[in-house]
């Protein structure tokens, strides 16, 4: 059974994404401290709320040089969700210019309407279209609806990063992948069965 | 494309689901885990649940319930009730919720938008905005369940929340709800037009119809049903089939 | 965060926590209102009525039945049909087998029989039926879920199958309400009007679809008839409890004159051995409503005894507290695991779904919000009569 790593940093709902990656086959732990890193072979970085705070928790608590190790090093299989996806960015441009951990660069921004019916924050269920092949979407169909809650997203540098694209404000990146680490703009824990796939589907890498 | 949202909203009053008329004259439901394992099962968009005794009898929301029926939902779920310190925003988001919804403390101490916003994201943070229709001229917005009068316009308020960084407004018309008489409009349309945040209609849908009206002429996000779920054989599934036969995106 | 605690009606022992039950200014229950104001009922009058509707819908030529008559084998239907039979009509019965007929309900079925009708008995396929009560229980904490629908829907599917068009019910909850077909204008039954009457609301069978396997063609006993067909037909229906001294207890004693046979003790969970002994998963479902809302059997059937005299609230609560909502160990002299298995859940995962259905603020939990356990596993409420 795949062990997976689910990072407590002080960024809210961790209960849901565990409870998700249980339902999948999954063993969560919800880690205490950056050393439980080192027993999993899975990593999820979830997050909801602000980029600086966020960033600034991890890096207080000493996650920084962990993930690098576990991930950048060991190359586990990680997955970034909402927050934890844009922290994968050079820069955060929130309320003042943050470093995130630049292991995809590209920088966060703010999501611009294209339409005056086009509210932000973005939230609800919108469609994932995919920009390349993955296992991650193994089993979803084209189009297929997720849950997003967000008002920023990240602008990536490097096209063959982008796994997948959302049309709303002049079409964002929904998605990111590079070698064993991914990023989901929307939460799969709360997009029901085709969320539940997105997870299995990272459970088997 | 965004698909509109159908979000089920269910109350509950002292120590079970209730259903009112006008937010007066409570009717005992049922079972709370029942319903939201119901709505589960339907896979419906959100949940809204909301404690509507608390801020009343001057309680905090109570955590281990939201935590126990949180537990049960697979989808997203928005708290509310009794909420008017960070902490109560923390905890709750730690028990489960995904969204919190502030009614009574948005007009009372708007610094607790900003301040959640800021720490938690605006996306967390709906404000909720429950509002009498006087008449044509006048609207006006009441806290603490629908029996204390603030003496403020709902577009005034709706656009200082999101001025204070509300990530969603629920708006809830008291004298529609629960009637099956239809959403209010024309206060929906003039929030929408007058903010630019999501804006989720409640209060009054008596049938599919209603729900596929208040879309098309007043721009919402989103519409938030409850009576219409309880009460008869209207499900979410079949109000999408409706709307969707309008043209309008659903899930 | 202040305690709340539970009210109950002075005059009986409801607790407020039962759906649409309200408590006045001086802490009476609606129930107890409604049964205080009473009218003194014309029972002749009634009678004839009774006889006026059914004449009218009556076989004419013979050729088929005057009537529908939906019975379990139990003494409200065993008294329907003595009724009936007396009155000289010619009624259809029809059962929808319920979830797992104990020995006794089988007895009492073929006793109806022998009364002197014809008999359709409905069986929905058993595996369904198993997986369904599974559902149900999982879901939405009923594990009866299927016997409520079918009660509902095999009927008026026979109504027009057979083309009957009045069905005779026993009680209705709305002790004021003849029935539609009582109505100058004839009502027919549409799917709305037993929606509402029938309080199905919750899960609906358009829900299983998919759900461990089910498809369509395992549930069209589960599928109430269009609204066309029911118009064909013209089904309606009638309570007979309206028409005619309506009483448990009064039924039960006809009823055994004619035959039918009662269990040889209070059943469990139970006050009384003549009601509700024909399924031996009663005893679980019965369970659920009080996790749910703090009171069951035997709270509804003190508080029925105490409305007519039979017993003191002194004694109502006292018998409420020995033996209302206990944990399920058997019924009917069943253990729960010839249930458990026959669905399919083992007793650990029973006992997680009761805890995940209990409504937590009703009863006794430790401090770290964990309910509170005797050794047989049964719960505490957090009172068990006013504070005050």
């Amino acid at each position: 059974m795949p062990v997976v790593g689910i990072i407590e940093y002080g960024a809210g709902n961790l209960d849901s994404v565990a409870r998700a990656v249980e339902y999948c086959g999954g063993k969560p732990i919800v880690t205490e401290s950056p050393k439980d890193l080192k027993k999993v072979n899975h990593i999820i970085l979830p997050g909801v709320g602000s980029f600086a705070v966020g960033m600034k928790n991890l890096r207080t608590r000493g996650y920084e040089e962990e993930l690098h190790a576990q991930v950048k090093v060991k190359k586990l299989p990680f997955l970034g969700i909402c927050l934890g996806m844009q922290f994968l960015a050079a820069l955060g441009t929130e309320s003042a210019k943050t470093p995130g951990l630049n292991w995809i660069n590209g920088r966060v921004t703010r999501l611009i309407p294209s339409s005056p019916d086009e509210k932000v924050p973005h939230i609800g269920w919108n469609n994932v279209e995919p920009a390349k092949k993955s296992a991650l979407l193994d089993g979803i169909e084209a189009g297929k609806d997720f849950y997003f809650v967000h008002s920023y997203h990240f602008v990536v540098n490097d096209q063959s990063d982008i796994l997948s694209t959302t049309p709303y404000c002049g079409g964002f990146t929904s998605a990111v992948a590079r070698e064993n680490i991914f990023g989901v703009q929307f939460h799969p824990e709360k997009s029901q069965k085709a969320g539940f796939q997105i997870l299995k589907s990272f459970l088997a890498l | 494309m965004l698909k509109l949202r159908i979000m089920p909203t269910m109350l509950y009053k002292d120590l079970t689901l209730v259903k009112g008329v006008g937010f007066d004259s409570w009717r005992r439901v049922g079972s709370l885990m029942q319903q939201i394992k119901v709505y589960n099962l339907r896979e419906v968009d959100e949940l809204i649940v909301v404690d509507i005794s608390a801020t009343k009898e001057g309680r905090t929301p109570d955590f281990r319930l939201v935590d126990d029926f949180a537990d049960e939902c697979f989808m997203p779920l928005t708290v509310g009730g009794g909420i008017n310190k960070i902490d109560d925003i923390r905890l709750l988001l730690q028990v489960g919720a995904d969204k919190v919804v502030i009614n009574t403390a948005a007009v009372e101490t708007p610094k607790l938008i900003s301040e959640s916003a800021q720490l938690f994201g605006s996306q967390c943070i709906v404000a909720s905005i429950d509002f009498k229709k006087h008449n044509a001229e006048r609207y006006e917005v009441y806290t603490h369940s629908g029996t204390k009068p603030t003496g403020r316009d709902p577009v005034e308020l709706a656009r200082e929340v999101e001025a204070c960084g509300a990530g969603e407004i629920l708006l809830t018309s008291i004298d529609r709800d629960g009637t099956f008489s239809g959403y209010d409009i024309e206060m929906t349309r003039r929030v929408v037009d007058n903010v630019k945040i999501p804006v989720i209609a409640s209060g009054g849908a008596g049938n599919y119809q209603h729900m596929v009206d208040v879309i098309k002429n007043s721009g919402a996000s989103a519409v938030a049903a409850a009576s219409l779920f309880h009460f008869t054989e209207s499900t979410p599934k079949e109000a999408k089939k409706a709307l969707k036969k309008h043209g309008i995106a659903v899930r | 965060m202040e305690p709340r605690y539970i009210r109950y009606c002075r005059r009986c022992v409801m607790p407020e926590t039962k759906p649409d039950l309200k408590i006045d200014g001086d802490g009476i229950c609606n129930a107890c209102r409604s049964f205080e104001s009473r009218k003194v009922v014309d029972w002749e009058k009634r009678k004839a009525e009774f006889k006026g509707i059914l004449d009218r819908y009556r076989s004419n030529d013979n050729s088929n039945y005057d009537c529908m008559i939906p019975v379990s084998g139990g003494k409200d239907s065993t008294y329907q049909v003595v009724k009936l039979l007396e009155l000289g009509y010619n009624p259809l019965c029809v059962t929808a087998t319920t979830c797992q007929l104990s020995e006794i309900g089988r007895r009492n079925i073929e006793n109806l029989k022998r009364l002197g009708v014809d008999y359709v008995e409905v069986t929905i396929n058993p595996t369904v039926r198993a997986k369904v009560n599974r559902i149900g229980l999982r879901e939405v904490g009923d594990i009866s879920w299927p016997e409520h629908l079918t009660i509902f829907t095999i009927p008026p599917r026979i109504a027009v199958q057979f083309k009957i068009p009045l069905m005779i019910w026993g009680e209705n909850s709305q002790n004021e309400y003849g029935g539609p077909a009582a109505d100058a204008e004839n009502s027919v039954l549409t799917r709305r009007w037993l929606e509402e009457f029938g309080g199905l609301l919750g899960l609906r069978v358009t829900d299983l679809l998919g759900q461990e396997g089910l498809s369509a063609k395992e549930l069209i006993q589960f599928t109430y008839p269009t609204d066309d067909d029911l118009k064909r037909v013209g089904v309606t229906g009638i309570f007979m409890g309206y028409y005619f001294p309506w009483d448990g207890y009064q039924n039960a004693l006809v009823a055994q004159a004619y035959g039918f046979e009662t269990f040889p003790k209070a059943v469990e969970g139970s006050l009384v051995s003549y009601e509700n002994i024909d399924n031996i998963q009663t005893g679980i479902h019965d369970y659920f409503k009080y996790l749910k809302f703090g009171f069951c059997r035997v709270t509804d059937l003190a508080c029925l005894h105490l409305r007519r005299g039979r017993l003191t609230r002194e004694q109502a609560i006292a018998i409420v507290k020995k033996r209302d909502g206990k944990f399920p160990w058997s019924y009917l002299g069943h253990p729960i695991q010839d249930v458990l298995k026959q669905i399919d859940i083992d007793l650990e995962e029973f006992i997680r779904i009761c805890d995940r259905f209990t409504n937590k603020k009703i009863f006794k939990c430790d401090s770290r919000g964990n309910l509170l356990k005797d050794q047989n596993g049964n719960l505490s409420k957090i009172n068990d009569d006013n504070i005050d």
